[in-house]
């Protein structure tokens, strides 16, 4: 198998993939350890979705992790946790727009793995450059000519992207190419079956991830009726025809935040990234115990409910009192009370 | 009024409000930017729009956020967009300010969020630009935030994420950068300008019980004095009452 850079620009590889999904309705339901077994193969490059921390699937994150997947390419715009496995045989490279978590500082992993040279960064990025490379995908262009980047070293080390003079102005411009990552998984608010997936909130790159990535995965709070969907599309971000597999997972943000459901797990998130990972046998321990001791984000949280000396309901609900109102987000035609009870409920079958 | 007591960064996130002017658009970058744009509104701009890199325009968070994607960016917000659409409008001429922060800054203005040593072989490895470069590339005039240490003011930053004035004079324009680029830095010694020949960065006024060899002390290069340079101007009282009570009142940023 080729590495996966040599398929991240190749649009006629990405195009002939998609030529053979298929376009019926059909029910893409799975657990979600079938789904990353299926559809994340290892040396895929991978791409982040939502905002990492924000909307991020962690929850699918920390089942690569489990399936021990090897020699991953991340593409970080932003970057959150998942780089965490490259000490694990995870992740060999990446592909860097942005990997921290803002004022809560550097992510060590990251910094350990790229100031020991055991984690390659192929190419540096700016946002808004990685935003238009998806967006040339989406949008079915070859590359956008933009005013990002120019003038700086981030064009030096990045081997994919050129200044050139626009042909109109003779200004210089930053070419930046279509890309198409192997594998995106999105963690969103509601989903059909068939994929159509709906979110409050920022969307990010999330359309253009969608189409551009190969392998589709959508994790979702809540599984909705089609019809649901099909009555208020105007906040679907993501098609069905590019998803591959949905799996409910209720709570599959966290530790990160779920816009108008729950808040950021900012003590675990804390102590994660100033302790926890902060060497290279802590973060083994750590990984032990939450990822290889666990076998879903239940159990996991459970044991972050139990390190608190908490009830996990109670954890869960601390949570999402902390949420930004949910009522500053339509909701469509679901009250958040009753998907409040309904997702109580479940953490506490999938948690025991 | 010469006993009001704060912080270090209460000063800064004050200086910070007050150049930012009603009716302005302002592109805010994470950390103590996300608290002088929040400061400024409830205090002299409460119509300046603020601009997040997740998509997010001119909403009314009634907390601090804690991320430039956190639901509180975009809380009541009139439009949500995507990262492209934002950086988009800027460069189309819908943001006057990018708010930034950054590990270092040199004397052209440039910023650097990538690496500290060689790039190939980093000591520290550092964030990357996230949407820093984009916002310094698109938005009218910058504003960076950051601690003043001579490390984090050195002649030349060793790797350069996010474009000041590059190399000096008519290089932005060589580079074809659209924006106007570096307009104020503050740091906690001071707040500094840009001069307009040399491009330079230069003192505008010294904090409270700082004195300009003091800043010349902690900035790795030479630094010009402004022929106007003063003392910055202590938090009021008003100031200090908003930011402690309605701004950060659980210390996220102002400790």
């Amino acid at each position: 198998m080729p590495h996966a850079n040599e398929r991240l620009f190749d649009h006629q590889f990405a195009r002939e993939w998609k030529l053979k999904k298929s376009r019926a309705e059909k029910d893409k339901r799975m657990p979600l350890s079938d789904a990353i077994a299926q559809f994340v193969e290892d040396g895929d490059s991978i791409i982040e979705t939502g905002f990492a921390y924000v909307r991020g699937p962690l929850g699918a994150y920390w089942e690569i992790g489990r399936q021990k997947k090897k020699d991953l390419v991340g593409i970080f715009t932003p970057g959150g946790l998942n780089n965490v496995w490259h000490e694990f045989g995870g992740m060999e490279g990446a592909h860097v727009a942005y990997v921290g978590v803002e004022m809560r500082g550097l992510i060590s992993t990251f910094r350990r793995g790229v100031e020991a040279g055991t984690l390659k960064v192929y190419s540096e990025w700016s946002h808004g450059g990685l935003a238009l490379a998806l967006r040339a995908a989406e949008q079915g262009l070859n590359y956008v000519a933009c005013k990002s980047m120019l003038g700086t070293d981030i064009i030096k080390t990045n081997p994919y992207i050129k200044v050139e003079n626009d042909p109109w102005t003779g200004e210089p411009v930053c070419l930046v190419p279509a890309i198409y990552p192997d594998v995106a998984i999105f963690h969103v608010h509601h989903a059909d079956k068939y994929g159509n997936s709906r979110i409050w909130g920022a969307s990010v790159n999330d359309t253009a991830i969608a189409v551009a990535a190969r392998k589709v995965v959508v994790t979702c709070e809540r599984i909705v009726d089609t019809l649901d969907i099909r009555s208020n599309p105007y906040q679907v971000v993501i098609p069905h025809y590019c998803v591959d597999a949905v799996c409910e997972v209720p709570f599959g943000a966290w530790p990160g935040d779920m816009p108008g459901m729950y808040y950021f797990d900012r003590r675990l998130q804390e102590r994660v990234v100033r302790i926890e990972w902060k060497t290279p046998e802590a973060t083994k321990n750590w990984i032990e115990k939450y990822i290889y001791g666990t076998k879903d984000v239940y159990e996991m949280i459970q044991l972050a409910a139990e390190e608190e000396g908490m009830n996990v309901l109670d954890y869960v609900k601390r949570l999402e009192q902390l949420a930004c109102d949910a009522a500053f987000y339509n909701l469509g035609s679901w009250g958040i009370g009753g998907e409040r009870d309904w997702r109580y409920e479940e953490v506490a079958k999938r948690a025991i | 009024m010469s006993d009001i007591q704060y912080t270090p960064r209460e000063l800064l996130a004050c200086v910070a409000a007050r150049l930012l002017k009603d009716g302005e658009s302002v592109f805010v970058g994470t950390g103590l930017p996300l608290v002088g744009a929040m400061l400024a509104k409830k205090l002299h701009a409460p119509n300046m729009m603020s601009i997040y890199e997740c998509g997010a325009v001119d909403p009314q968070p009634r907390q601090l956020p804690w991320s430039v994607a956190d639901p509180w960016t975009l809380y009541q917000a009139p439009v949500i967009l995507s990262m492209s659409s934002v950086f988009g409008h800027s460069r189309a001429g819908y943001a006057d300010v990018g708010f930034l922060g950054g590990a270092q800054i040199d004397m052209y203005g440039n910023i650097n969020a990538t690496c500290i040593g060689p790039y190939e072989k980093p000591t520290v490895r550092l964030t990357g630009s996230g949407g820093a470069n984009d916002i310094a590339s698109l938005c009218q005039r910058v504003i960076f935030m950051g601690l003043h240490l001579p490390q984090r003011f050195p002649e030349r930053v060793d790797y350069i994420t996010t474009p000041g004035f590059l190399d000096g004079p008519g290089a932005r324009e060589r580079a074809g950068l659209v924006g106007g680029g570096p307009w104020r830095v503050i740091s906690h010694l001071g707040v500094m300008g840009f001069d307009e020949e040399t491009c330079r960065m230069k003192l505008l006024s010294y904090h409270p019980g700082v004195t300009i060899e003091v800043i010349q002390e902690f900035t790795g290069f030479e630094l010009l004095v402004d022929q106007d340079v003063h003392e910055t101007e202590k938090p009021t009282e008003e100031e200090l009452y908003i930011l402690r009570n309605e701004v950060d009142p659980c210390q996220l940023f102002c400790f």
